[in-house]
This record gives C-alpha cells, structure tokens and sequence, in this order.
C-alpha cells in the first residue's frame, strides 16, 4: 500500500537539484490550468505588446509618407 | 550616397528589411507551433515554463538592441552623422520595447513558480535598471533644448547603458541569484535537446524580429527627418506651412 508512495519520493530525490528536465509528468488539473492561465496571459502579453508597437510604426510611416508627399508637392518637386 | 528627401531608401538596409518580414512571418508560427505541440513539459514548473521561449529571447533580442545602440551612439559621438544617430535611437527604442517584454513576462513565470510577481533578486533588478536607462534615454532625446545635444547626450547615455549587460548577464553567477541561469546549469542536466532546439528557434526568431523592428523605425526616422527638411525648404522659400 505505501510502496507506490515510496516509488514515487524515491523518484522525486532522484530529480536533479537544478536545471530543467523534459520528463513529462501528470501533474494534477489545477496546477495545470494555474499554469496556463499564466501561460495565456504571458502570451498575449508579448503579441499585444509587439502587434501596439508595429501598428504604431505603421502608423507613424502613412502620415509622415502622406506629410512629404504633401510637402514635396506644395514645393513643385 | 545621400538619400533625397521622401524617397524610398533602395539599399542594403531596404533590401535586409524586404527579406526580414517574410522570414519573421514564416517564423513566427513555426515557433509558436514547436512551443505548444513539440517541446516536453517541464517536470516540475509545468506548462508556465513555456513562458521562457519567449522571454529568453526577448531578452537576446533587447541585448542585440543596446549593443548596437551603444555601437551606433560611439560611431556617432567619432563621426558625428546624423544616420548613425537614427540607427542608434532606432535600435535604444526596439530594446527598451524588448526589455518591457522581458519585465512583463518575468513576473508573471514567477508569481506561480516563485510565488511572488517581484523580488529584490540581482538579474531581476539589474534588467529593470537597464530598462530604466534606455527608457531615460528616450525621454532625454525627446526633452533635448536641440537635436544635436540630445544625440550628443543620448549617444554617452547608450554607451553607459550597455555597461549594465555584462553585470546582468553574469549577475546569477556572481552573486549567487535565484533566477535560472539559462545557457548553462551547474551541477544539472542543462537543457534537454528539444527545449535546446525551441529556444534556438525562437532566439532566431526575435534577433530577426528585433533586426526588421530596427530597420522599420530607422525608415520612419528617416521621414521624419524628410519631413523636417521639406518644410524646413518650404518656410524659407514661400512663408509658413502647415507640418501638422
């Protein structure tokens, strides 16, 4: 009855002190959906942040675009 | 060659932004897709672990940055052009956005693997004031009484700045922090062979994702730099027009 228990701390000493392992494990659901859910917002985190900064970029390059083409014009160019 | 005002820059520096998007856009979901249905679980972080394909790399991207933001700013401060003083801003504004990135995504692996958003931990502390430095940087060009002495000051600034990489980099080794050392684990197994590909993969990924954000900021500095000089011309030839 205790052996699985056993096999199991006997598992857990034999993990490396530090460093990432790619054992994959049956961790329990709600660790789980905790982890994704900061997964999730880590995520959209990083593409909300680059897609605002892109956008802002592109932005910025059609009016300044629009802006010499009004300037060169007015100049005869 | 001098480039005319409002024209498109026909290059390298076009051409290297031509070629950037589409491998960035092929990039992308590549990774995302080795991220999410091919790198193992880690085994004792869980899915969160995740998080690290992309925070590594934004912080290999936001190195890249202040390099070249400190090797353009001394370039600058010898031969005083005012495209070296583009790149340099240009490549200071993709680090501190890098850098954000870095700072965002930290916490939020550390609050359930740590247990707190933020400690006083030396690599966390150390990036925030390098964040701080260039994020100042962009303040002080933006506040300069002229654009010279803003580049002047901004260039010393960058170069400064980029004294703090060494002490992030080699702060968990010297003073013993909590943050996992990435690259090289003493004492441990190190990475196994599948994250090592996923973090190559994305650390490819976002140094060319940073390169391409650079070049794109570079052209918009450009126009607004054309700009400038047309009304500039303008005003002295036919009186006051609207640059609004």
């Amino acid at each position: 009855m205790i052996l699985p228990h056993v096999q199991s701390l006997v598992l857990l000493l034999q993990e490396p002190t530090t460093g990432f392992t790619a054992e994959t494990v049956g961790a329990r659901p709600e660790v789980v959906e905790r982890g994704l859910f900061f997964l999730n917002l880590a995520y959209t985190t990083v593409w909300v942040i680059l897609a605002l900064y892109i956008a802002t970029l592109s932005i910025r390059l059609r009016r300044l675009s629009r802006q010499v083409a009004r300037l060169k014009e007015r100049a005869g160019l | 060659m001098e480039r005319s005002p409002g024209t498109t820059d026909a290059g390298p520096a076009a051409r290297a932004e031509r070629l950037l998007l589409p491998a960035v856009a092929v990039l992308v979901p590549i990774c995302l897709y080795v991220v999410f249905r091919t790198v193992p679980t880690e085994s004792r972080m869980g899915v969160v672990q995740r998080i690290f394909y992309f925070h590594v790399p934004s912080a290999f991207a936001g190195f890249l940055g202040v390099g070249l933001c400190a090797l353009f700013s001394a370039l600058y401060l010898w031969r005083r052009n005012r495209r070296l003083d583009l790149w340099a801003h240009a490549s200071a504004e993709v680090s501190v956005l890098f850098f954000t990135i870095v700072l965002l995504t930290g916490p939020i692996w550390a609050r359930p693997v740590w247990g707190v958003w933020w400690t006083g931990e030396v690599r966390l502390t150390s990036t925030l004031v390098l964040w701080l430095l260039y994020a100042g940087y962009l303040v002080l060009r933006s506040s300069a009484e002229s654009p010279e002495q803003g580049a002047r000051f901004c260039a010393i600034l960058g170069i400064v700045g980029a004294l703090d990489v060494p002490i992030i980099y080699y702060s968990v080794t010297w003073w013993r922090g909590l943050h996992p050392r990435v690259l090289k684990v003493s004492g441990g197994q190190g990475l196994d062979p599948g994250m090592e590909r996923a973090l190559l993969l994305c650390s490819i990924t976002f140094i060319l994702l940073c390169l391409f954000l650079i070049l794109f900021r570079v052209r918009v500095g450009q126009l607004q730099d054309d700009v400038e000089a047309l009304s500039l011309a303008a005003r002295s030839s036919a009186g006051p027009v609207e640059t609004a």
